[in-house]
C-alpha cells in the first residue's frame, strides 16, 4: 500500500489543532449561559479527542483509533437525545434555558 | 526486593538531580524536558526546545479567544476571531516547524486549510450570541474535521461523521432549539435573552483553557519525539487474509487462470511479503504479486477491527443506545389526564375493537 509519508512532524501538528480545539470546547462549555449551547460545546470536545485518535491511529497503522470514533458517535448520540430530552423537560418546568435558574434544584 | 531496592535508589538520585523541576520543567527554566514521564525518556530522538515560544503563541491565542467572546460590535468580534486563527497557526506552526526540522515531513496545504478552517469555526460557534447560529457553525466545525479525517486517510470516517454529526446529532440540536429557545419579548422576535448576551466569567474560563493548551502543546511538543518507532509496513494484508471470501474473489477477480487456493508457510499465512511486495503462491507454485486494488478498503478494515478487536465495546455500544432510547423516551413522556368519562369510553372503544 502507497500512503503519505506520515511522520511525528505531521502527527504533532493534527495533535495540536485537537488539542486547540479541545481548550475551546471546554472554554465554550464555561463560559456559555445557554444549556443547549454547553452541550454543544461537549460536542466540540469530542471532535478533538475524535481527530486525536484517528491522528495517533493513522501514525502507527492501525484501525483501532477509526474504530473509538465510531464509540464517540455513539456516546455523542446517546449524549444528545438523554441530555436534550432533558433540557425539554426542563424548559417545560421553569421556562428558560439558563443553568443558573436550576441551581436551586439542588436543595 | 534487589530491583525495588534499586529503583528506590535510582529515584532518589533522580529527585536530587531534578528534584520539582523534573516534574514541572515546562514553567521553568530548561535543563531536563521530561514533564509528562516520571522515568527519565528511553530515547530521546529530538533536541529539547524551548517552550517560550509556543506557551507565547498560547498565551496570544487565549486573549484573542477572551477578545472574541466578550459582547463587543461584530466587526471587533471578527476581527479577533481571525487574530484567533493566525494565533492557532502560530502554535501549529512552531510545534510542527520544529519536529519537521528534525524530521523534515511537513502539513499540506489541505491541513491548513481544514484546521485553520476548524478553528475559526469552533471560536466563532463558542462566541456567536445565537445557539441556531453555534449549531450552523457546528456544522462547519464537523465538515472541517471530516476533511481532516480524509488527509487522515480515514474515508468511511470522515462521512459517517457528517451523516450521523451534523445530518442527525445537530438536527436534534436544532429541534430541541427551535422548541425550548425564545424571544426574550414575544413582540420583538429579534431581543435575546440576557443569558445569551453575556458570557459567565470570561477570564476564569480562558485561563482554564490557557493552561490545559500550554499542558497539550508541551506533551505533544516533547512527548511526539519519544513515541515508539512506527510500524514499517499496513497491516492491510493480515486483515485481507483473514477474509477468506474477499480474499478469494479479489485474486481471481485479477487473475482468473490463479488455481485457488495458495499455499500456505509453516504458520499457515498465505500472503508473503519480501521488500515491499507482497504476493501468494498457488498449489503448483505460480506465484502472484498482489495488487493494491487487492486490499480491503478502509471501510472493511474498519469493520473488520470493530467486530475482531473490540466485540465487548461493540455490545456495549448497542446497550448505551438502547439505554439512550429508552431514557428519551421516559423523559418526555407526557402524563395526560383524564377524567372517569373519558377513561370510560377509551375503555369501551378498546373493547369493540377487539
Amino acid at each position: 500500500m502507497m500512503l503519505a509519508s506520515f511522520g511525528a512532524a505531521t502527527l504533532a501538528s493534527y495533535l495540536i489543532v485537537s488539542g486547540i480545539l479541545l481548550a475551546i470546547g471546554i472554554v465554550g462549555f464555561l463560559v456559555r449561559r445557554n444549556l443547549i449551547v454547553m452541550f454543544l460545546c461537549t460536542e466540540l470536545m469530542f471532535q478533538g479527542a475524535a481527530i486525536a485518535f484517528v491522528a495517533v491511529g493513522r501514525y502507527y497503522l492501525d484501525y483501532s483509533g477509526q474504530v473509538m470514533v465510531i464509540f464517540i458517535l455513539t456516546v455523542a448520540a446517546a449524549e444528545a437525545a438523554l441530555a436534550l430530552a432533558l433540557v425539554v423537560f426542563m424548559h417545560k418546568q421553569r421556562d428558560t434555558l439558563d443553568p443558573d435558574v436550576y441551581g436551586e434544584l439542588a436543595e | 526486593m534487589h530491583g525495588q531496592v534499586e529503583h528506590v535508589k535510582r529515584s532518589g538520585k533522580w529527585l536530587q538531580k531534578g528534584g520539582f523541576r523534573s516534574i514541572l520543567p515546562h514553567f521553568l527554566p530548561p535543563k531536563c524536558g521530561f514533564l509528562f514521564t516520571l522515568h527519565p525518556p528511553q530515547k530521546v530522538r529530538y533536541a529539547y526546545m524551548d517552550p517560550v515560544l509556543p506557551y507565547l503563541a498560547c498565551l496570544i491565542l487565549a486573549l484573542a479567544i477572551y477578545t472574541a467572546i466578550r459582547p463587543a460590535t461584530l466587526t471587533f468580534r471578527i476581527g479577533a476571531i481571525v487574530a484567533t486563527v493566525a494565533a492557532a497557526g502560530w502554535l501549529i506552526g512552531i510545534v510542527a516547524g520544529f519536529l519537521s526540522s528534525l524530521e523534515g515531513d511537513a502539513a499540506t496545504p489541505f491541513f491548513i486549510i481544514f484546521s485553520l478552517a476548524l478553528i475559526g469555526a469552533a471560536v466563532r460557534m463558542i462566541s456567536h450570541e445565537r445557539p441556531i447560529y453555534c449549531a450552523l457553525h457546528f456544522v462547519l466545525v464537523v465538515i472541517a474535521s471530516a476533511g481532516l479525517l480524509l488527509l487522515l486517510e480515514a474515508e468511511f470516517m470522515a462521512f459517517a461523521l457528517i451523516i450521523v454529526y451534523a445530518g442527525a446529532i445537530l438536527i436534534t440540536y436544532m429541534f430541541v432549539l427551535m422548541l425550548a429557545n425564545q424571544a426574550a419579548d414575544p413582540n420583538e422576535p429579534e431581543a435575546m435573552m440576557s443569558y445569551d448576551k453575556i458570557p459567565r466569567e470570561p477570564a476564569a474560563a480562558v485561563g482554564v483553557g490557557f493552561l490545559l493548551l500550554c499542558v497539550i502543546t508541551g506533551t505533544v511538543l516533547h512527548g511526539t519525539g519519544q513515541l515508539p518507532d512506527q510500524p514499517k509496513e499496513t497491516n492491510t494484508w493480515q486483515t485481507l487474509e483473514k477474509l477468506p471470501k474477499q480474499f478469494e474473489s479479489s485474486v481471481l477477480e485479477f487473475d482468473a487462470t490463479f488455481a485457488w487456493p495458495p499455499q500456505q508457510n509453516e504458520q499457515g499465512v498465505a500472503i508473503q511479503i519480501d521488500n515491499n511486495s507482497a504476493y501468494i503462491i498457488s498449489a503448483e507454485g505460480v506465484r502472484l504479486d498482489l495488487n493494491p486494488s487487492m486490499a480491503p478498503t478502509n471501510t472493511q478494515s474498519v469493520g473488520w477491527s470493530l467486530v475482531n478487536d473490540f466485540p465487548v465495546s461493540l455490545e456495549l455500544a448497542g446497550v448505551i443506545l438502547l439505554m439512550a432510547m429508552l431514557g428519551a423516551a421516559v423523559l418526555a413522556r407526557k402524563a395526560i389526564d383524564l377524567s372517569e368519562r373519558e377513561k370510560q369510553q377509551a375503555f369501551t372503544n378498546e373493547e369493540t375493537q377487539s
